[in-house]
């Protein structure tokens, strides 16, 4: 059963380029179709009328004015403090209750149908009761990003765990690591790629549950943000909430796919090279 | 007959824990530890879930949330085939395309959810556009991968047999990229029920997820109302995403079959 | 027969077989004996190479002596004790290299986590493993991962990996089967080495009767499975030998002709 989700950067190509335009090429293929849309976007909202599509320009415009000038990015760092909190929670939570189901295998197996259900639970549907449970503020986000973190974490570790070669843990038990050795020099990092990928998607669904919970009965965040200015008809206001929750999202992203590069090094570059 | 004899605690088992576990929900509850303006007890939840069950409220809910789910998918899977073909086949396209795709899939659909409810109001059309927009992305890098991933020599077969354009793509890209497929309609319907019951709590649409927070709203009274419907939404997930894994076993298994004749350097399904 | 208990003997007995009896699914009704009666010693020092036809449960037969498999009938002694796990003084080397070593660590640290676990420093660790990388002849490799060298640079990182806690006892399955030809007689040549240079004993499974000549002291010949000891041949160049002489000599064309009839699957 897998449950990776693929992120859709381009193979490593260890092709030399010929020449300077061919070079200039490769820059600019991923990222003429992104001007191009933002273009495309800016022109068409030039002039617009509509009271929903404001010109991009003033958008960009406004988004200095709220978010630097009049102070909104405190919206941005407490909504980034409590995913953080909650991810780092939920998700250590994810990877020790997964590894305690690797190990312990009646556990899992008694375990199975319950936290099965849990993972395939809308995690947003738990909201109205962390609301009854915590209330408002910010304990209330956390406990809900928690929840919903822990979830694809488990079970894509334990699913990595189990994957480990076996001839691995003959090795292990020649070199008699023992069990805790075992563990951290084999299981963890044998298990690494496959909780990468539990740890990307656990991400998405923490920023999704984020915005969710700062979007009803609450009174910070971007979330907050957003809906206020659109319960004001602060269409423009509205929009900047939405380009910096988009903003965040991508520089979320791409510090995760960064920081995982680097830390599954081993991984890729041998995938690159061809062995398994 | 099997050496394991204990092969039934295989269903023994979680049979046990899930008994223990209710049964553990109705100690602290009723016993206390748990204030009930809190958390209700676990009789009180089955009650409710049953009175929805007998009374039929339940089912329009589940109505209104599948239909914004199953629309939704439709165009998504449709739309995915397609864009994604085209693009798997042109790698100037496909690189051109990957940094707008991978931008798209980074921002939370929920974050344009409150324009779209000026737009089009708390309708199923504003849940199905949330519900594209959220499960277009993943969807799409996975058919891009599959089609990428298919044997070469299966489409240089069907280009010596004068196979092109619609015929091809029915009738032999989506059969050998069907693994990975199979496996982005499973996150895709994963990401749409996810979004259907955002747009219901937050957007106010009809559904299982506005029960939920209509319950919540009226007060510790129908507290056990809300768990049910949460309940209920959980079993749509296990009903719904269950189906896909199943379907992703079945045809990880027939694919299989038909490729062990030459060793795939696909990395097993994503 | 007896099994050798802690009586010093005049050649002492590094491993002691007896009886060992192997059944996959007892009990059930596909029970499978993959090993019925096999009975053998080695004596320190000595190099013995098990072959037999393929099938006849020499993997078996190596997971039992090394501890990773419990026998179903039978005894292994290493060193005068019955074995309960991998002892501490055994080294293992496996047939695949590529899932053996790990590949999150470079092949200094692969090398080093044996010595890690024993509890050795770390300024010691990096002399031993800078030191059994030279041995293997490779020295420079302890910064590079192992997916970065050839296959038959992996397998000599992973020999180096089994002999860097100096064991008294050296497993191998069927170590060169992966390498190619040329490789595999550097391989040979080198193991060989290691064994006169630390003075370890050997025992290497193979399905490659040239190679358990060239290499062994003696050979355990296996039955088709279930297996039984059909016989131990005594090879007697001595620890001199080359790839070019010894395998063109009369007495390796002789040993090999009585092998191949022990081995080739007529009968039996």
């Amino acid at each position: 059963m897998t449950r990776v989700t693929t992120s859709l950067v381009p193979t490593v190509r260890p092709r030399r380029a010929k020449s300077g335009l061919r070079r200039l090429g490769q820059v600019l293929t991923p990222v003429w179709l992104p001007l191009l849309l933002i273009a495309v976007w800016w022109f068409a909202t030039a002039n617009s009328t509509s009271p929903f599509f404001p010109p991009l320009g003033d958008i960009l415009v406004d988004t200095w004015n709220q978010w630097v000038v009049f102070g909104a990015w405190t919206n941005a760092v407490v909504s980034v403090r409590n995913l953080l909190i909650g991810y780092v929670f939920g998700t250590l939570i994810g990877i020790i209750g997964g590894s305690l189901l690797w190990r312990l295998r009646y556990l899992r197996v008694a375990m199975n149908p319950i936290i099965y259900f849990l993972y395939v639970l809308p995690a947003p549907a738990l909201l109205p009761a962390m609301i009854a449970i915590f209330g408002i503020g910010d304990m209330r986000q956390i406990a809900l990003i928690a929840l919903g973190s822990i979830w694809p974490t488990l079970l894509n570790t334990l699913d990595g765990m189990r994957g480990v070669d076996t001839v691995k843990f003959d090795t292990a038990k020649a070199l008699r690591l023992g069990g805790w050795r075992t563990y951290f020099r084999l299981v963890l990092p044998g298990a690494g790629p496959q909780i990468a990928a539990g740890l990307r998607a656990s991400l998405t669904v923490g920023i999704v549950l984020m915005v969710v919970s700062e979007m009803v009965a609450a009174n910070s965040g971007i979330g907050f943000f957003i809906l206020q200015a659109q319960a004001e008809f602060a269409i423009k206001k509205m929009w900047t909430g939405i380009l910096v929750l988009a903003l965040i999202g991508t520089v979320l992203n791409y510090l995760f796919v960064f920081v995982e590069r680097r830390a599954l090094r081993w991984y890729y570059r041998s995938r690159a090279l061809g062995s398994s | 007959m099997r050496r394991n004899p204990h092969a039934w605690l295989n269903w023994a088992l979680p049979l046990i824990t899930v008994v223990a576990v209710l049964a553990f929900w109705q100690a602290i509850t009723v016993g206390g530890i748990v204030s009930p303006a809190q958390f209700p007890t676990m009789s009180d939840t089955m009650g409710a879930l049953a009175g929805e069950v007998a009374s039929g409220r339940v089912w329009p809910a589940i109505g209104a949330t599948l239909i914004g789910w199953l629309i939704g998918m439709v165009i998504t899977i449709v739309l995915g085939l397609i864009i994604g073909t085209a693009l798997a086949f042109n790698g100037f396209a496909q690189r051109s395309a990957a940094p707008v795709i991978e931008i798209f899939k980074a921002i939370p659909a929920i974050a344009i959810l409150p324009l779209v409810i000026l737009v089009a109001g708390s309708t199923l059309p504003m849940k199905v556009f949330l519900v594209c927009f959220a499960a277009f992305w993943p969807f799409l890098i996975q058919v891009i991968y599959g089609v990428r991933s298919m044997d070469p020599i299966v489409l240089d077969t069907a280009r010596a047999l004068g196979i092109r354009g619609a015929r091809r793509f029915l009738a032999i890209s989506i059969p050998s990229s069907s693994p990975y497929l199979v496996t982005g309609m499973r996150i895709a319907s994963a990401q749409a029920l996810i979004l259907c019951i955002v747009a219901e709590i937050v957007g106010g649409a009809a559904g299982i997820g506005r029960n939920i927070l209509l319950a919540q709203n009226s007060g510790v009274v129908a507290y056990p109302t809300m768990y049910a419907y949460i309940i209920v939404a959980g079993i749509l997930g296990v009903a719904l995403t269950g189906a896909f894994f199943l379907l992703e076993k079945r045809v990880m298994h027939w694919h299989e079959s038909q490729r062990n004749i030459r060793a795939s350097n696909v990395v097993g399904a994503a | 027969m007896s099994i050798a208990t802690a009586v010093p003997t005049a050649t002492e007995t590094v491993l002691a077989v007896d009886g060992l009896r192997k059944i996959y699914d007892e009990g059930t009704d596909h029970a499978n004996m993959a090993i019925d009666t096999v009975s053998f010693e080695v004596d320190k020092g000595e190099f013995v190479c098990i072959v037999g036809p393929s099938g006849a449960g020499k993997t078996t037969l190596l997971r039992c002596i090394s501890g990773l498999a419990s026998p179903s009938a039978g005894t292994v002694a290493f060193e005068g004790r019955p074995l309960s796990g991998v002892p501490e003084q055994l080294g293992l080397v496996f047939q695949d290299y590529s899932r053996s070593l790990y590949p999150w660590f470079t092949n200094g640290d692969n090398v080093a986590l044996p010595l890690s676990a024993r509890g050795m420093p770390r300024a010691e660790r990096a002399a031993r493993v800078a030191e059994t990388l030279e041995a293997v002849g490779l020295g420079h490799v302890a910064k590079k991962y192992p997916w970065e060298l050839s296959g038959g640079m992996q397998q000599r990182v992973a020999i180096a990996r089994a002999l860097s806690y100096r064991p008294e006892l050296l497993l191998m399955d069927e170590p060169f089967a992966s390498v190619d030809a040329q490789t595999r007689f550097d391989l040979e040549d080198l193991i060989l080495k290691v064994r006169r240079e630390l003075g370890i004993t050997v025992v290497l499974v193979t399905h490659d009767i040239d190679e358990a000549i060239y290499l062994g002291d003696r050979i355990v010949v296996l039955s088709k499975n279930p297996s039984v000891v059909r016989e131990i041949v005594e090879v007697q160049f001595g620890s001199e030998r080359s790839q070019v002489e010894t395998r063109s000599s009369p007495e390796f064309l002789e040993l090999r002709n009585h092998l191949l009839s022990l081995v080739m699957p007529k009968d039996v």
